[in-house]
């Protein structure tokens, strides 16, 4: 794959936010509509203990990448007190199929000995994706014998009738230095559901995607798209320590294809997209989301900060 | 209608001397039979540690199979480690429930960790011995019956039962958690999954057993036997909220079924209260185990304060429709 940068075409902090979120557009999430789309994105709020709430708001754009509008209220309420999603979503993978719009949540909760543990949740939409209403309390899916904590970023396309989830799992907690928190490992698994409720995990604890750089390396975020006939996925990885400040174990895009759904083959070469001196995404890029409009194929992500300032588009070079 | 007689405390953890990890309450009883003894798991605590806080252990205690009185074995130490760091079960292992498969002993137990806004979670994991119950090999680092979209919160209290080539676990899972008096305190009913090879799970994703003291009443323990053509489960059950050294604290209750999935409650044919007097089981009954050995029934439970001081048994004297 190659890819055209278009830019930077959201900045969370030129505009008022519901849920007196301030900073942070991450993890865009595309929903197409005829004449304008609609980009969900996790913006945060700091809550009485200084820590972050990850809430989702959304942005349209005119089909030329114009904001004409900010979401006003709240998408989705956090989850109730003890529930997988009381302390934030991120992200809400939204997506049409079997004549409803579907929002996967990854949820967040807080935890005492690690900072959080994940599952993922379902929502539904029936205002056209302006808000969305949980199913339940609890999630679709969740921790099992192989995948023990951190089952996340959920991302869902429905191929010959069956639903296919690309998602996370956390691997290990590990102590990288005296006093420091500990940091998570997290793979790319693979679930598939009739319905969109009820999945099962293709292989407990299977990674679908061979490491790069090393075991303590941690992949997240995918999302798929078909080309052709063959299927691609784009995630981000980065060393598991010393990410966040220290470019050179920073996220970057991966990419795997595969042919048949289930055999994945790694080639970071064909990824198509690097970080731009001096710009935006000079120092990271991370949550890429592919989407095709008007036969077009483009992927938006964000770059520096986590998206602390926002996301950016780039369009396939054919 | 049941009609147990009470033998007495067998265990009090307080009179075990020199086990760091076992230093304080025995609880939730569950029971392994060989040729000469009854191997008899429970769940206990070393002391509070630095935050205050306990984490729970599982061991056992061997029982002379001809006279259950009398204590011929106590573990050396724990069945199984807590989990690493970040696990479901890196705080605790409680309660625990065997079965024999083959020649190997499977457990199921409540892992326990530690959230930020409510005190704890639950999930439940699984584990084999191949040594006869002594020791116990985690079959992942993460459990085996988690949270779905209606159980989103403590999943535990599993109760292994195999009956007509199915494996068949009751276990309770929570719904909320309600705040009483600023506290939050889980409220968890009776649930039940079935697997063909104990290892995959389907949830029935129902409330198995009615409430009848509030909408919020807690249930725990569903512990089943087959006996003269019935499926029999004895449970407890309590208050929601200011439960704690009253007399809205946990009691024994029974419901009977035909066919495993239906179940009648009926509390009045239960047949064991709390003591009278200054018995260690005078304010509360709670975490029901019930056995058949060599021709008896037999039922093991846990007195005030939920197992803070051991566990007793009584045996069925009589049982009429």
């Amino acid at each position: 794959m190659k890819w055209k940068k278009i830019g930077k075409i959201f900045d969370p902090t030129y505009y008022e936010l519901p849920n007196n979120c301030k900073e942070f557009a991450q993890s865009p999430q595309v929903l197409v509509f005829d004449n304008f789309i609609r980009v969900y994105f996790s913006t945060r709020e700091r809550d009485q203990t200084g820590k972050y709430l990850s809430h989702i708001a959304f942005a349209d754009f005119d089909k030329q990448f114009n904001v004409i509008r900010v979401s006003n209220k709240p998408v989705i309420e956090l989850g109730r007190l003890g529930c997988f999603d009381e302390h934030g979503i991120f992200p809400l993978n939204v997506l049409r199929a079997k004549g409803e719009i579907f929002g996967y949540i990854g949820g967040w909760n807080r935890r005492v000995s690690v900072s959080v543990d994940g599952s993922i949740g379902l929502a539904l939409s029936h205002d056209a994706g302006l808000t969305f209403q949980r199913i339940g309390d609890g999630p679709i899916l969740s921790s099992s014998l192989n995948e023990p904590f951190l089952v996340g970023d959920p991302f869902v396309k429905v191929y010959e009738g069956v639903f296919h989830m690309w998602y996370i799992f956390g691997t290990t907690w590990k102590m990288y230095s005296d006093g420091a928190p500990p940091d998570r490992i997290y793979k790319i698994g693979h679930a598939v559901s009739q319905d969109g409720i009820e999945w099962e995990k293709h292989e407990d604890g299977r990674r679908i995607v061979s490491d790069k750089l090393n075991d303590n390396e941690s992949q997240a975020l995918p999302t798929e798209i078909k080309i052709g006939r063959r299927h691609h996925i784009l995630f981000c990885f980065r060393e598991s320590s010393d990410f966040r400040k220290n470019k050179s174990r920073g996220y970057k895009i991966g990419h795997a294809y595969s042919d048949d759904l289930l055999n994945w083959t790694r080639d970071d070469v064909n990824a198509g997209i690097d970080v731009t001196e001096g710009a935006w995404d000079s120092d990271m890029l991370c949550y890429p989301h592919l989407f095709e409009m008007d036969g077009e194929v483009y992927l938006m992500y964000n770059g520096n900060e986590f998206g602390r300032f926002g996301f950016g588009l780039a369009k396939l070079d054919r | 209608m049941f009609k147990w007689k009470k033998l007495g405390r067998i265990f009090n953890p307080l009179e075990v001397k020199d086990k760091p990890w076992l230093k304080e309450f025995a609880q939730a009883p569950a029971t392994l039979v060989f040729d000469n003894f009854v191997r008899v798991y429970f769940s206990c605590r070393p002391e509070r540690d630095a935050s205050g806080q306990y984490v729970s252990y599982t061991g056992y205690v061997d029982l002379s199979r001809h006279n259950l009185l009398k204590v011929v074995g106590l573990s050396e130490k724990p069945i199984m480690e807590l989990g690493g760091l970040g696990t479901f079960d890196e705080f605790g292992t409680y309660p625990t429930s065997v079965v024999r498969n083959g020649k190997e002993t499977i457990a199921y137990y409540g892992g326990w960790t530690r959230c930020e806004s409510v005190p704890y979670n639950v999930a439940i994991g699984m584990a084999i011995s191949r040594d006869d119950g002594v020791s116990f090999t985690k079959q992942g680092s993460g459990p085996v019956l988690s949270f779905s979209v209606d159980e989103p919160m403590t999943v535990s209290g599993p109760k292994i039962r195999r009956f007509n080539n199915q494996w068949y676990m009751w276990y309770v899972a929570g719904n909320k958690w309600r705040l009483a008096d600023g506290r939050p305190e889980s409220i968890f009913k009776i649930r039940m999954a079935t697997s063909i090879d104990g290892v995959s799970w389907k949830k029935m994703n129902v409330n198995l057993i009615e409430s009848v003291l509030e909408e919020d009443e807690c249930q725990a323990s569903p512990d089943v036997i087959f006996f003269q053509n019935k499926y029999h489960m004895f449970f407890s059950y309590k208050y929601s909220s200011n439960f704690r050294n009253t007399d809205r604290g946990y009691r024994i209750g029974y419901a009977s079924s035909d066919e495993l999935i239906h179940w009648v409650r009926d509390d009045s044919k239960a047949g064991i209260d709390i003591s009278s007097g200054d018995e260690w089981d005078n304010q509360s009954i709670a975490y029901p185990h019930v056995f058949e050995l060599d021709g008896k029934i037999y039922m093991m439970y846990l007195g005030n304060e939920v197992g803070r001081f051991g566990f007793g048994l009584a045996v069925l004297e009589d049982y009429s429709i």
